[in-house]
């Protein structure tokens, strides 16, 4: 022992010595983020907290911009036939794998051909690529992918990370490809040369790369000739480590230390709407009492949505008026106002309803059961503070309407148990989806895979069901905002209440940060540089 | 009479092993049980909160083998692992076997420095208060009780705030060198200082009252000499037995100072896996975990031995 203390001392002391604060050569940096990538074959992408990885190693074959129209970018042109079944992609000539291998139409058919090998993402094949029937080689630049039935989505598909293109090599030889990594091959502007799980990613510029998609800000190789993300799941440790200098860039900055971030001279905030849909109560209508339309109209009318959102997120919260989330082309603006804030209103709904006595904590009650409702949410799944907004929603419909809000948050398989026997009143979700029509087929129709309200209308069907055939976007426009006015304003059976957000915070020096401009998430790499 | 004791010998090691290995099976077979009648099935999980379609629920059973009964899958997962294959992570898409073999090297230097930090901390400052003056014991203690009742979460955040954050003596992040491990060893090894060091105060202190130590003052012998050549060896067997205890402290610990200073470890898979409900990991965790406890149960039986003259005979 007497000899291990001044050994001690002296490791304490050479590691202070040490300049702990990494020096950022002017060419690289490093960014912190909130989340590990799961895995890093973009075939496989999941989280949308994940997204700004994949741009970095690879390219899609098409890029989707703000308004939902579409760009070139690995294809640099394609045509759809007028029966909406033949896709004719002409892709570029001139790109080249990190491998070294050329990309052409035969490496294009071999990605999509993979989705439909057993066991590699039965999911992508089952929902996106639903209609897909074959692709064929017309010449090594003509790609002609042939659909069973039209599909509106197909286009977003080729703009998605599913669409990152990896070389054929990989996908034979790969170690380990479901899951990636350094040896899985792409095209894009960085190179995946180090992966520390639970540390951090580390890219080197690509320098062969002149093949960007449609709107970036400059052409040729990236900016950086290197950048690390490391990973920090704590956001205060993330904030911490910026304001101190010993990263430059990070993402997820909560509404908590938004405000120390904005009076920093040195620093700068940037946020934006994330696509898809809205964060939303789904209300389960087929049981008691949602099933009664007086009860959740009473349940939106007893909240105060904006002095919820204030106290909870200091008014860095976006509110949400429809299911699908104010960044999306589709979003249907005329429902603005129209629901929430209104507890005279929710407490006429509620006696009209027949829950008109009171028990002895003040609930309200019918037929000797009180007025209860369950949120039943899986804890692996809570972010954005949302635990804390259910709580504060808990007391407002408390103390406005006498309803019984009860928060519970658990495991995954609880959470889905609870799903599968149908035991429980509210289901909270938003998706991401960059097209909110995907989510939209995911939640509404009857048989839809996350429809947990259980609410099906034929007519919502209908316009569903056209909206995902053509690919004719005012028209798709007109068919979702009909469907958004059934939901929210006829139906009730959805309580939108915030519209998720990303955000970026750096160091001033830090320029052509930004963000995806279909998903609302951090953008790739690519145009980041180091200004002055 | 050698020959016997060596047979001794070799049936106490037989029984050891034995009961070594009887008590992993149990911890494999308790996890594969629990994770069974938790509910939701793993189905569900595999779905996640992903597309959900009948043709994707079958083909995720053929992959993963799920519609063989219960047993046949226990009896299978058993097989595999005396095979030393811990099967595959559902989430990670990786062998769970690699997931381990990465991120095991990270939480032992975590922990080994976490430990020597604590049992540093403690045996010094026991040796500096133990018998001395009321003011010296009285900021002792109340620094080992502010370090046992704060939970480690805050301890990191504050030791970031000041000696990163403010002063930027040590990095936040990573396992980049030794000066990274400086703070989480801290975070981690001060509830063990704190719970170690009263108990070798209190040790040490009973053991210089005992008849032993006036007749070793009798002799002439320094009270420096007295506390390190024999009160110490006193105070240290109730201290040893708590190294069961420290373990899992450690352990624990560990979830919830890698996920803070962004290291790479078993913690944080640890944590995912449970959240993500990722059996195949958790089990492997579990079993981990209860090679760990074996294997220095038995190391402290030996180490008692060594201790304490008495036991030997």
């Amino acid at each position: 022992m007497k000899r291990l203390i001044p050994v001690l001392l002296l490791a304490l002391a050479a590691c202070g010595a040490q300049p702990a604060a990494q020096q950022a050569a002017p060419v690289g940096l490093t960014w912190a983020v909130e989340t590990q990538p799961i895995t890093l074959n973009p075939q496989q992408w999941s989280q949308n907290k994940a997204r700004l990885l994949v741009f970095n190693q690879f390219d899609a074959l098409l890029t989707r911009n703000k308004d939902g129209s579409f760009g070139p970018w690995l294809a640099k042109a394609w045509k759809v036939s007028d029966d909406e079944l033949t896709y004719t992609l002409t892709l570029r000539d001139d790109v080249t794998f990190h491998d070294g291998t050329r990309f052409d139409a035969a490496s294009v058919k071999a990605n999509l051909d993979q989705f439909f090998v057993e066991g590699y993402n039965a999911a992508v094949a089952g929902i996106q690529l639903r209609a897909f029937k074959e692709a064929k080689v017309l010449s090594p630049t003509t790609l002609e992918i042939t659909l069973k039935e039209p599909d509106a989505l197909f286009l977003d598909f080729l703009a998605s990370p599913y669409a990152g293109q990896i070389s054929p090599k990989s996908l034979k030889s790969a170690k380990d490809l479901k899951f990636g990594g350094t040896d899985l091959a792409g095209t894009g502007p960085f190179i995946l040369d180090r992966y520390v799980p639970g540390q951090e990613l580390h890219y080197r510029r690509n320098p062969a790369y002149k093949w960007p998609p449609a709107g970036a800000a400059h052409q040729g190789p990236a900016h950086l000739a290197e950048i690390t993300y490391r990973f920090l799941p704590e956001a205060a440790v993330r904030v911490g480590a910026l304001t101190s200098g010993q990263v430059q860039v990070i993402e997820g900055v909560p509404a908590t230390e938004a405000g120390l971030i904005k009076n920093d001279p040195g620093l700068t905030l940037q946020t934006a709407l994330n696509s898809g849909t809205s964060f939303s109560y789904y209300f389960n209508t087929s049981r008691a009492p949602f099933d009664d339309q007086r009860v959740r109209e009473a349940f939106r009318a007893a909240v105060d949505v904006d002095a919820v959102l204030k106290a909870v997120y200091q008014g860095t919260a976006t509110r949400a008026w429809s299911i699908v989330g104010k960044a999306s082309p589709f979003y249907d603006a005329s429902l603005e106002n129209t629901f929430g804030g209104d507890a005279a209103r929710a407490n006429k709904l509620l006696d009209e309803a027949g829950w008109k006595q009171r028990d002895a904590q003040g609930y309200r009650v019918k037929g000797g059961k009180r007025l209860s409702v369950r949120t039943i949410a899986s804890a692996a799944f809570i972010r954005d503070r949302r635990d804390i907004l259910a709580q504060a929603i808990q007391a407002q419909v408390k103390q406005n309407a006498g309803i019984d809000f009860q928060v519970k948050i658990v495991d995954q398989g609880t959470a889905q148990k609870a799903l599968d026997d149908n035991d429980y009143e509210v289901f909270e979700n938003s998706r991401g989806d960059s097209d909110a029509g995907a989510a939209l087929n995911l939640l509404l129709p009857g048989k839809g895979a996350l429809n947990r309200t259980h609410f099906s209308d034929p007519d919502v069907e209908k316009w569903i069901a056209e909206a995902s055939r053509t690919s004719d976007q005012a028209r798709r426009k007109e068919l979702y905002a009909k469907v958004q006015q059934v939901v929210v304003r006829d139906k009730a059976i959805v309580f939108p209440l915030y519209v998720p957000a990303d955000q970026i915070a750096a160091q001033k020096s830090v320029q052509g940060l930004g963000f995806h401009p279909a998903s609302g998430t951090p953008a790739s790499a690519y145009d980041v540089r180091i200004g002055t | 009479m050698t020959g016997r004791l060596a047979a001794l010998a070799r049936l106490g090691v037989v029984r050891r092993l034995g009961t070594g290995l009887a008590v992993l099976w149990a911890a494999a077979t308790a996890s594969y049980v629990a994770l069974l009648i938790a509910p939701g099935d793993t189905v569900d999980i595999l779905v996640g909160d992903g597309a959900d379609t009948p043709e994707i629920r079958a083909a995720i059973i053929k992959e993963w083998g799920l519609d063989r009964p219960e047993i046949v899958q226990y009896l299978a997962y058993l097989w595999r692992l005396l095979h030393g294959d811990l099967g595959r992570s559902y989430q990670l898409q990786r062998g769970v076997g690699e997931v381990l073999a990465t991120q095991i090297a990270p939480t032992v230097q975590l922990t080994l420095a976490a430990a020597a930090t604590g049992v540093t901390l403690a045996v010094v400052i026991a040796l500096a208060t133990a018998g001395r003056g009321r003011a010296a014991r009285g900021v002792a203690s109340a620094a080992e009780l502010v370090a046992v009742s704060v939970p480690p979460f805050l301890i990191g955040i504050v030791l970031l705030a000041v000696f990163s954050f403010t002063l930027g003596w040590f990095p936040v992040s990573g396992a980049q060198g030794p000066s990274a491990l400086v703070l989480p060893a801290l975070a981690l090894g001060l509830p063990i200082a704190g719970v170690l060091g009263q108990v070798l105060r209190g040790g040490l202190e009973r053991a210089l009252e005992q008849p032993f130590a006036v007749t070793a003052r009798a002799r002439g012998l320094t009270e420096r000499a007295l506390v390190a050549r024999h009160a110490l060896r006193h105070a240290l067997i109730p201290a040893v037995t708590l190294a069961g205890w420290f373990t899992g402290t450690l352990l624990g610990g560990a979830v919830i100072t890698e996920a803070l200073f962004g290291r790479p470890g078993l913690g944080r898979v640890a944590m995912e896996a449970v959240t993500g409900r990722d059996m195949p990991v958790v089990m492997a965790v579990v079993l981990l975990s209860a090679l760990v406890y074996v294997t220095l149960s038995t190391l402290l039986d030996l180490a008692y031995r060594a201790i304490d003259p008495r036991i030997r005979g």
